[in-house]
């Protein structure tokens, strides 16, 4: 079988490193399977997946799209594989992590006590579209903000990971994380004989559990549900994924009520309570009495009913305040103020364009920079310097100076690559991780592994699904 | 049980069974104008007029040929009752209480709206036609037996079997009473001097036109036919085994949910009273009105169900 290129110049292969060599580790016992399959199965069997796929309507909308034709994200076969040494490390950094996330937002809606020490500024704050005043002085039940996190991280080398961007609202992907799974096994249950890798499938028990560790102190054995925009929201097979695989119930704004201060939803005979809602929607369309008041998505008075007590949501209302990219520039200095610890994962250098001089550096390196938005996300509105043309690049320029605020900039990493199967054979193409994270009172739960989303465009960094990108299984070995 | 879920229960088996019986009456249309030289357009015609859609058809065609008429019913962009539209209501609609259905199910059902959608993108031509109808038919058997073999039988259920009898019914009560309209005004039903294939496409819409003849060996007696489609309870279509099961679901509802509703009250009336014709005399009955009042009813029947289950939105 032809293995293409097996790692591009200066840069890290997952497979195969930097040479031309046997492969690394982790790859050994895959490396020789995927020769003995060869490319004619091996294509074969993809396409078998993606009918798997279409079938059970493993499907994504896409914003803007004018046909609103549905799609699949491109699977690919060729699992990414990390082995137990390298996450150890990772699942350390990450529980740092999104621990001191929580402390953070705990501060942030009560004393402010890292703006008073001077290590963050107050604007940065209290002047965010993404900060929530209602939330100031109330405390979420277990003191829990951020129940479920996904944390992004990208890999330049053997021992070099970074932490991208933190997802503290409404984290998408699990659902592909556990179908991905899903579909190998039924594929290639002969590597699942010959590696030992860990399982994933624990998941949606595993939310419903930290749920209701969280809920415990109002309530025991609570009533969960899934609060989901509806059925053209681009993650909805998501959400019903994840209530299925729960058994609960999956709720649009319009099944609840608040009556007598309890909230319930309505059903076949009457009405039921309902005690903790993982909402898929955002903030602004909880609730139309304390929020946009044009949301027909949300319920109206449940953000009161939050507020005393008798309902959970997760997330926390106001939780986005912690997934801001430019709050993100500080997260080491988060993490060290609230674990009063070195953070065991980097952030990837950044510019706050908000800073002059920052600003200055960032425009005339431009055509070296990834600029993101502020409060973007989804790939929108970014711009990759050396993939973009001379014209966006001054295009860009100047909606850098009308807004600097609006924007941070990181200089343009190596990802690392791990080979995908092209309809010429292998080839190394960029991945990230998305790891998922659940938060109780008790404990923090890391699935071991994640989503790897690669980038199936040659030489693209953007891994996206709404621009293109494509997922694949991602393996922890076991020890 | 989510009040919203229910109604996407009901509506997706309603459209569904809607489409299927679509194809069933072009399916025994298409039969009678390869067999029979006689009778022009008028069948086709037939087909729109008995689903009351022909001011929508009269916008867009001007005759009533059956490449338009096969179009329409099937792909008409203007008409929200295409089978096409109807498949993605289905679908959508399952999309909806996925967490409701099993696997099974649902696949079935997507897996009609993939294959039923790309054969309906572009015109249907008559040499594609019977595997486009054998297909839109197999995927709702497919769904039924999914249905049967894999979801508990509990309110879920129940709701979905009240949508597909309550649809079935208004489809055969109209069937039957358009029929009956055209052929006899009188409303007496003496054989008189009939063309067969009336018979015989009228049954064959409904697929009964083997197990009639099972039943009555050959012998196509109008008042028989008319007996059988109403009052046979071993026919799946007819409207006495429509109502057998509607009353069934009901009642289960009422045991599981440990109380009683007026709808189901309601529909052992309808039951009642067809117990009650199947004794009668039919020559005596005027067969249209008895029909209308029972379109009526299971009209009054859906409206009822929706309020009690808190069924609308």
């Amino acid at each position: 079988m032809n293995f293409g290129v097996r790692a591009l110049r200066d840069m890290f292969d997952e497979a195969f490193g930097c040479s031309e060599g046997k492969g690394r580790q982790p790859y050994l016992k895959l490396i020789p399977w995927i020769e003995e399959q060869g490319f004619g199965k091996l294509s074969k069997q993809s396409i078998q997946a993606e009918e798997l796929f279409r079938s059970i309507g493993i499907t994504f909308n896409v914003y803007g799209d004018s046909d609103g034709e549905e799609r699949i994200i491109p699977f690919d076969l060729i699992p990414r594989i990390i082995s137990s040494r390298e996450w150890l490390h990772l699942e350390k950094g990450i529980i740092q992590r999104v621990a001191a996330i929580n402390a953070f937002l705990a501060d942030i809606y009560h004393r402010q006590e890292i703006i008073r020490a001077g290590i963050i500024p107050s604007e940065l704050i209290n002047s965010n579209a993404a900060f929530l005043p209602e939330m100031c002085g109330f405390t979420p039940p277990g003191n829990i903000y951020t129940h479920i996190v996904g944390v992004d991280i990208v890999r330049t080398g053997p021992d070099e990971f970074f932490v991208l961007e933190d997802n503290a609202r409404v984290p998408s992907g699990v659902s592909y994380m556990i179908e991905n799974r899903a579909t190998m096994l039924q594929m290639f249950p002969e590597l699942f004989a010959n590696h030992r890798i860990r399982t994933v499938s624990d998941y949606p028990k595993q939310l419903f559990q930290s749920l209701a560790e969280s809920a415990s102190s109002f309530i025991d054995d609570p009533n969960v549900a899934i609060l989901t925009p509806g059925i053209f929201n681009s993650a909805y097979y998501e959400h019903s994924f994840l209530a299925d695989e729960m058994g609960i119930d999956l709720l649009e704004g319009s099944d609840l009520e608040v009556r007598g201060g309890r909230v319930t939803i309505r059903t076949t005979t009457g009405t039921s309570p309902v005690d903790v809602i993982y909402r898929r929607i955002d903030d602004d369309y909880l609730d139309p009495l304390s929020f946009n008041p044009d949301s027909v998505l949300g319920t109206p008075g449940l953000f009161d009913a939050y507020r005393n007590g008798v309902v959970m949501l997760a997330n926390a209302p106001g939780a986005g305040i912690a997934d801001d990219k430019a709050v993100y520039s500080y997260m080491p200095e988060i993490i060290k103020f609230y674990t009063g610890e070195k953070p065991l994962l980097d952030n990837v250098p950044t510019w706050r364009c908000a800073d002059p001089e920052s600003l200055q550096y960032v425009i005339s390196n431009l055509d070296d920079m990834v600029v993101k938005e502020v409060n973007g996300s989804g790939g929108y509105g970014m711009l990759v310097g050396p993939a973009a043309s001379k014209r966006e690049l001054k295009d860009f320029s100047r909606k850098l100076r009308a807004n600097p605020s609006n924007y941070i900039a990181q200089p343009t990493l190596s990802l690392s690559t791990v080979p995908v199967l092209t309809r010429s054979g292998l080839a190394p193409r960029h991945v990230d991780l998305r790891p998922f994270v659940l938060v109780s009172p008790e404990k923090i739960r890391v699935t071991p592994g994640g989503l790897t989303r690669v980038a199936l465009k040659k030489g693209s960094l953007v891994v996206n699904s709404s621009q293109g990108g494509g997922t694949k299984d991602t393996w922890v070995l076991e020890a | 049980m989510l009040g919203r879920h229910a109604d996407s229960l009901f509506w997706m088996a309603r459209y569904l069974e809607r489409a299927e019986n679509s194809a069933r009456r072009i399916q025994a249309t298409l039969h009678h104008t390869l067999t029979r030289r006689t009778g022009g357009d008028e069948e086709w015609e037939a087909i729109i007029q008995s689903t009351g859609n022909t001011d929508t058809y009269n916008d867009q065609h001007k005759s009533f040929v059956m490449a338009n008429v096969i179009n329409f019913v099937l792909r008409g962009k203007a008409n929200d009752d295409s089978v096409v539209s109807l498949l993605s209501k289905a679908r959508q609609n399952a999309k909806s209480v996925r967490n409701a259905l099993t696997q099974e199910v649902w696949q079935s059902l997507n897996e009609s709206w993939m294959s039923g959608k790309e054969a309906l993108k572009r015109p249907v031509k008559i040499q594609d036609l019977p595997a486009i109808l054998e297909n839109i038919i197999k995927g709702s058997s497919v769904f039924r037996g999914a249905l049967y073999g894999t979801m508990l039988h509990n309110d879920i259920f129940n709701f979905l079997r009240l949508g597909t009898f309550i649809e079935r019914a208004d489809n055969t009560a109209r069937i039957v009473g358009f029929r009956y309209q055209r052929l006899l005004p009188t409303a007496s039903l003496s054989l008189g001097d009939t063309d067969y294939s009336q018979w015989e496409i009228l049954l064959r819409s409904l697929s009964a036109w083997k197990s009639y003849n099972w039943v009555h060996r050959g012998r196509l007696d109008p008042s028989d036919v008319a007996s059988f489609l109403i009052f046979d309870d071993r026919m799946p279509r007819s409207l006495l085994f429509c109502y057998g099961a509607i009353c069934k679901n009901l009642t289960d509802l009422e045991t599981s949910y440990g109380r009683d509703y007026g709808s189901a009250h309601q529909a052992r009336e309808t039951l009642k009273q067809l117990v009650g014709g199947k004794q009668s005399d039919i020559h005596r009955l005027s067969l249209r009105e008895f029909i209308d009042t029972l379109i009526h009813a299971n009209n009054d029947l859906s409206l009822a169900i929706a309020v009690e289950f808190n069924l609308e939105r």
